[in-house]
């Protein structure tokens, strides 16, 4: 027969002795990627090690290990945490920049604070990267701030980014938001379409 | 010790524990397994802890909690695990990934690997068994190449009760419901209570463990996995509970390996180091070759 029997172990391996802080880091500089993935692993549990993990973001080219340090960072999510993650939608590297937001979105707490700076930064694109962490956001104002975003922003793709999000996250309270919005645009199709899906999906249509 | 009718007095008085008491619960258990019970399956857990607590004959749910934390063996842990948990399953279920298996998966790993090594598959949760002798049987049965490979079925899961019933491979006439009959009488032996009996030859083919997947010491040993399955666990998981199972998945994966999720299961918004793979009518994700 072509099946072979797998050569399980029939007690456990004992616990390996955990490693101490210094040499976590250390090993996040480790040659081989599955040792900065173990380090990363670890270093979950040491809140105190959450600022050197960002730093290794900013330097780590390997997705697979990149991975392991936003885990271990939305493990030890913190305001600081979420400041230093809120740098990288500056990054012209996409998948750090999609990761960060997707990490963010699983830190409501740490990162509700600074979603208003955020949200009226110069920066169109960071302004759009904000409502793309706010339509995912658990949080209960998460709705409140996208319709504060449809009534204020001055730029399309931004108030569109916020428009998409109300149509995961909004209720029929944001509906006059969504009618203002279409006027303010008014005659873009793009925006004219957005809004009506928007609000066909909010009424449940 | 609990009087009976004090544990009448607990059925009839449920729930057996306050809202506090309760998300205490959960969140032990989800530290312990990863699982996550949100509030609509209260009353789902609260039996199951009221059935614990007569049975251990705690006076109380704080008793019982008290003694679940603190019990160094992990025994009563392991039984609470036991009742939570969910199996119902049946041979050849979403058999289209065993298509993809045999027709795309195998095929495509025998083209990349060397021949000297075994193939290895790991199927977690296997529940009572019945994933990994569906996997043993399709290979058998429809990989021409079965018979040229060394191929190694693991098969893992966290509730030792049900691994107990894997190993004896014992199932009900609606477990083999989508079992042809030829592949019954070849793979089968039909009991006097009617139940059907696998083969001993695949019995004792597959390596049935204890897994936990949050626990390190449970994973660590499966390395080198070419294909795991991995079906209906997941959702399970809180969002980072899926990340770090997925993590773990990574690394016990060689380069070039593949997982297979359930049908409701998308890779896409637990990770994005995994490669997207179609084979017939499945999606499996593949961990790239490249990865070290």
């Amino acid at each position: 027969m072509a099946l072979v029997k797998a050569s399980g172990q029939a007690t456990l391996p004992l616990p390996e002795p955990a490693r101490d802080l210094a040499t976590l880091l250390a090993d996040l500089a480790a040659p081989e990627p599955s040792a900065r993935r173990a380090a990363a692993h670890d270093l979950a549990a040491h809140p105190e090690a959450a600022m050197d993990l960002c730093d290794r973001l900013e330097t780590e080219a390997n997705p697979s290990v990149r991975e392991v340090l936003f885990t271990a960072l939305i493990h030890l999510q913190s305001s600081s945490v979420a400041v230093r993650l809120a740098t990288l939608l500056r990054s012209d590297d996409v998948p750090l920049r999609n990761a960060a937001i997707e990490a963010l979105q699983e830190m409501p707490d740490a990162i509700a604070p600074h979603l208003r700076d955020l949200l009226a930064d110069d920066d169109n694109d960071v302004r759009i990267f904000a409502v793309n962490i706010l339509a995912f956001l658990r949080h209960a104002r998460a709705p409140e701030w996208l319709a504060e975003v449809v009534r204020s922003d001055p730029h399309i793709n931004v108030c569109a980014a916020a428009v998409d999000g109300l149509a995961e996250v909004g209720g029929l309270e944001a509906l006059a938001d969504l009618e203002d919005l279409r006027r303010r645009f008014d005659g873009n199709a793009f925006m004219e379409f957005a809004v009506d899906a928007a609000m066909r999906r909010i009424r449940g249509e | 010790m609990m009087a009976a009718a004090t544990i009448a007095h607990l059925k009839a008085t449920s729930p057996v524990t306050t809202d506090e008491e309760f998300a205490k619960f959960c969140e032990f258990f989800y530290r312990k397994t990863g699982i996550q019970f949100k509030d609509g399956k209260k009353y789902f857990v609260e039996r199951r802890i009221t059935d614990r607590i007569e049975k251990t004959r705690s006076d109380s749910f704080r008793d019982y909690f008290t003694m679940v934390r603190f019990d160094e063996s992990g025994e009563e842990l392991q039984l609470l695990v036991n009742s939570m948990t969910v199996n119902e399953t049946y041979f050849f279920r979403e058999d289209y990934q065993f298509d993809a298996l045999v027709g795309g998966i195998l095929p495509e790993i025998a083209r990349t690997k060397p021949r000297v090594t075994p193939i290895r598959i790991w199927s977690i949760p296997c529940s009572s068994g019945e994933e990994p002798y569906s996997i043993a049987i399709s290979i058998l049965e429809r990989w021409d190449l079965a018979d040229s490979w060394n191929i190694e079925i693991s098969a893992s899961d966290i509730d030792s009760k049900i691994l107990h019933t894997a190993r004896k491979g014992i199932f009900s006439e609606r477990s083999v419901s989508r079992v042809s009959a030829q592949l019954r009488s070849k793979y089968f032996t039909t009991r006097l209570d009617g139940d059907f009996q696998i083969c001993e030859a695949l019995r004792e083919s597959i390596d049935f463990s204890l897994v936990n997947v949050v626990d390190p010491l449970h994973t660590r040993r499966f390395r080198e996995i070419d294909v795991i399955f991995c079906r209906n666990l997941l959702i399970y998981f809180d969002d980072i509970g899926r990340r770090e199972t997925v993590e773990m998945f990574f690394d016990a994966l060689r380069p070039g390996g593949y997982i297979c999720l359930g049908h409701s299961e998308s890779m896409s918004r637990m990770s994005s180091i995994f490669l997207p793979r179609k084979f017939k009518e499945s999606i499996v994700y593949q961990k790239p070759l490249s990865a070290e």
